[in-house]
């Protein structure tokens, strides 16, 4: 945060970019007026006021990326909990004491609070690091165990907040077999790109009805970030991972916020980052669950004969892995990857990154 | 309890180096004293009547007995011998030296402890049932939640520059001991509808010079959720609770002014889109905090019976059920007939810590009446630390009795008092012993405040009195019909008000017509409920 001299500067420039805020302002009432604001300055008529704090860290938590300065008569001591409001400045009355200022704002190495710096709270900081130990101890316990028992482990121990993610593609109905076979009411997440084969839709509805599970959940993109972002439906033509972004990525983080677990179909032998997959992983906010990470073609193959299970209908012409309609084509079962983006360097998505802690803003973990 | 672990430790050491400097930068003319005065006091630092005040924060009441021994080291060494339980689970120190306060919090620190946001416009110490974790009427601990609270409320970003002071309580039995309506939130947790525990939140309750019970915002908040739904509360008390007038500034206030249904509804709005996002507390955190507050083992050893008839009145009085079989949580009496209510001396602090080692796995709690509890003691050890504490003059049988009486300072320490408290606390409980009344009339509370700002609780006594400065004289006010605990109530005046000797007289009045007119065994609000105020109100006016 930037300390400055005096806010003389401050009250003077009246610039059309920069809007003054008294500590009174409503921000329901005035959302027209910052729409297109570089700077806001909000007073504080005196440093015990703390309406200040309390509008800064709305502004941030209603999306304003502007600069931020507070103004007014407030004293060194409160430099960070200024800069942690989400502060990027500050003017005060009282010029001459720079050193304090610089002083108080590194008094602190931590804080209990998420806040507008977004450090990571004490309590998030604590919890990524019994996450962390958690998806270890647990692949300890479950590296060699069958699918069946990682998962029952796995539905168990996160009972409430755990999730399932499935494209309803080639393999997907062996892994959610077994979910319904434990728990059917287990949210299943699909995310709808809206570029799906009219085949996964129905292939979709079909093994749903077919199995029994009673917690399906559709994401799409958000409308206004879809018409900003992809006005003309052609996005995945001039950036692919932009699209995947857009229809997958953040409608998935959205998604999530609240679950702490996640179920994937992923195995190692589809190859690329994939094939140091474990049970259990830690992405740095939440634990992936790999059931089938050991699995190979065949054992996917014996379920689906073992179960009677219903085929996706472009299997048999020769689509191995199946995306958005777009970005797949036909690939050899040994790199069932390789119809995915074909003729970039991508092989995924996103959605499978691990993330930085704290980030996505949804929940710290 | 609760243990810190490497980021409160920092935190603490982090907090005492801060105010080591504010210290200096005061002395040294960097800050003004209106510039100093709301760091100090956000360190527990009051200038009191005669000296510098230190009120040492005991996180929702509860002590280990190594904390206790560091307490009565601090009374000894930077005090005169004694330090004062407060009606807020906390204690204070009247004659400390503001350049030795650094030196005390740093000493503090190395037992866990703190002075953080014992005053100041900011969020205070969250107090709790003193009986948590052993009451045999709990639905859930409450202490987790306190600590979780008591760590998010600390150095907030954002709540450090309230209208006014803010204050929370938690209960979690089915009898209310925290007094959740008279608090600005009161939390009870409460079992949803798939058996979960959540919280049933309440806001806007008070006692000061507007007393208010509080209003009920929402019948169930998750446990995830409850630090989102917290910083919803205060973060529209924050921005629209008044600033020019500081009578006017607690929250109690601007719940009345936009009413119930208003408030709540801004709080919802602001819950909503706080809900999910980086407050939620993660089950890991939860589960963490939690394991620090396991349950005691149940001791299994036979009971001798008594005789004694001084031990078999205290345990009818001093002695509450345990939820675990063979343990029993014990009132240690901080109300000797004719002494200071809330006193303790360095060398009763001591013992009861030896005491805590000895009988009560360790542990002390604080009332807010102003007395300590050994939560956790085996019925078999009942009898030898009875005979212990007997000899401390810590065995007073009184606990919830008329002569258990909660005081505030008063005149006698106080710069806002208008009337001396204490002195009428102690003549009391002297004519309370003279009469015998205390025994007959049971269950029943008198709480003294020396002025409107209630820190004696008198508006939610059954008994309660009030210091008022009429034309220079000290005049008292007699409420009654007062209830903390449960459904909160406040008491009504009486009649006109009365000098310091006469207002003794007329408590013992009032005591005197209820144990003639209660049938059975009523207690005082229903025989108050029954025969209306005006059988005391002539007895207390008749000569």
């Amino acid at each position: 945060m930037q300390i400055e001299a005096t806010c003389e500067t401050a009250r003077s420039a009246e610039a059309p970019q920069v809007l003054a805020l008294p500590p009174d302002a409503i921000l329901e009432d005035i959302a027209n007026e910052i729409a297109g604001v570089e700077r806001i300055d909000i007073h504080f008529p005196s440093f015990k006021d703390g309406r200040g704090f309390s509008l800064a860290a709305r502004l941030r938590e209603r999306g304003f990326e502007g600069e931020l300065r507070a103004v007014g008569n407030l004293i060194p001591d409160q430099a960070r909990l200024l800069k942690r409001a989400g502060f990027d400045r500050v003017a005060p009355d009282q010029s001459g004491q720079a050193e304090r200022w610089n002083a108080a704002l590194t008094a602190f190495s931590g804080d209990y609070q998420p806040a507008e710096d977004k450090t990571e709270p004490a309590f998030a900081r604590r919890a990524r690091k019994t996450r962390a130990a958690l998806a270890d101890a647990l692949n300890a316990d479950y590296a060699d165990r069958p699918a069946r028992e990682v998962l029952a482990a796995a539905l168990d121990r996160f009972k409430g907040r755990i999730a399932v993610l499935s494209s309803f593609g080639a393999e997907s109905a062996a892994g959610l077999a077994m979910i319904a076979e434990i728990a059917p009411d287990t949210p299943v997440f699909f995310l709808d790109t809206e570029r799906h084969f009219a085949q996964t839709l129905d292939y979709r509805d079909a093994l749903v009805k077919r199995l029994g599970l009673t917690n399906v959940k559709i994401l799409r993109a958000d409308r206004d970030e879809a018409a900003a972002e992809d006005a003309d439906g052609q996005l995945w033509r001039r950036d692919s991972d932009a699209c995947c972004a857009l229809r997958k990525v953040r409608p998935l983080a959205r998604a999530l916020a609240g679950y702490d677990a996640l179920i994937t179909g992923r195995k190692r032998y589809h190859g690329g980052v994939r094939e140091t997959l474990e049970p259990f992983e830690f992405d740095g906010v939440r634990i992936k669950v790999n059931p089938l990470a050991g699995w190979s073609r065949e054992d996917v193959q014996a379920v689906f004969e073992k179960l009677d299970l219903p085929a996706h209908p472009m299997v048999e012409q020769g689509y191995v892995s199946i995306g958005c309609w777009p970005c797949t084509a036909p690939a050899s079962p040994a790199n069932v990857r390789d119809g995915r983006w074909r003729g970039q360097d991508k092989t995924e998505c996103g959605i499978h990154q691990p993330l930085a802690a704290g980030g996505q803003g949804g929940p710290l973990l | 309890m609760y243990r810190y672990d490497e980021i409160d430790d920092t935190l603490v050491r982090e907090r005492v180096e801060e105010f080591r400097g504010q210290v200096a930068a005061r002395i040294k003319g960097d800050l003004t004293e209106d510039q100093f005065k709301p760091l100090r006091l956000m360190n527990g630092v009051y200038l009191q009547l005669h000296a510098y005040m230190l009120r040492v924060a005991i996180p929702y009441g509860v002590l280990s007995s190594d904390q206790l021994r560091m307490l009565a080291h601090v009374a000894r060494t930077y005090d005169r011998g004694y330090g004062h339980f407060t009606t807020r689970q906390n204690i204070q120190y009247n004659w400390p030296r503001l350049v030795d306060i650094p030196e005390i919090l740093d000493q503090l620190a190395s037992v866990e402890m703190h002075a953080i946001q014992t005053s100041g416009n900011c969020i205070r110490n969250t107090t709790t049932d003193p009986f948590a974790g052993a009451a045999a009427d709990e639905v859930s601990d409450p202490r987790p939640w306190c600590e979780l609270i008591r760590q998010w409320s600390t150095l907030h970003p954002e709540f450090t520059y309230l209208p006014r002071k803010f204050k929370i309580a938690v209960t979690g039995a089915k009898a209310d001991r925290a007094a959740i309506g008279v608090h600005d939130i009161g939390l009870r947790l409460v079992a949803g509808e798939n058996g979960d525990i959540g919280f049933e939140v309440h806001a806007g309750g008070g006692q000061g010079r507007t007393p208010r019970v509080a209003v009920k915002l929402r019948d169930f908040v998750g446990q995830r959720d409850l630090l989102a739904y917290l910083t919803a509360i205060l973060r529209v008390y924050n921005l629209a609770g008044r600033r020019d007038n500081m009578y006017k500034a607690r929250i109690k206030i601007l719940v009345e002014s936009m009413g119930a249904d208003a408030f709540t509804e801004a709080v919802e709005d602001e819950f909503a889109r706080l809900k999910n996002g980086p407050l939620t507390i993660p089950v890991e955190e939860i589960e963490r905090v939690a394991a620090h507050f396991l349950p005691p083992a149940a001791d299994p050893r036979p009971v001798a019976k008594s005789a004694d008839p001084a031990f078999l009145r205290w345990k009818a009085h001093n002695v509450k059920p345990h939820k675990v079989d063979g343990l029993r949580s014990v009132v240690v009496s901080l109300k000797p007939t004719g002494k200071t209510p809330g006193d303790a001396s360095a060398g009763q602090m001591d013992a009861l810590a030896d005491l805590a080692d000895r009988y009560g796995l360790s542990e002390i709690r604080v009332t807010k009446e102003q007395n300590l509890v050994l939560p956790h003691v085996a019925a078999a050890d009942l009898a030898d630390l009875h005979a212990v504490l007997a000899g401390l003059e810590l065995a007073t049988p009184n606990a919830g009795l008329a002569s258990d009486i909660v005081s505030c300072p008063g005149l006698d320490y106080c710069n806002l008092a208008n009337a001396r408290s204490i002195p009428l606390a102690q003549a009391i409980s002297k004519r309370l012993a003279e009469t015998g009344l205390d025994e007959p009339a049971g269950e029943l509370t008198i709480k003294i405040s020396g002025c409107i700002n209630a820190c004696g609780h008198h508006h939610v006594a059954n008994i309660g009195l009030l210091g008022v400065d009429k034309k220079g004289e000290e005049v008292y006010q007699l409420t009654v019909g007062g209830v903390a605990d449960g459904q909160s109530a406040v008491g009504k005046i009486l009649g006109p008000g009365f000098t310091a000797d006469s207002a003794v007289e007329a408590v013992l009045t009032v005591v005197r017509v209820f144990t003639e007119r209660r049938t059975g065994a009523e207690t005082f609000i229903e025989t108050l409920g029954r025969i209306g105020a005006d059988p005391f109100k002539e007895a207390v006016y008749a000569d």
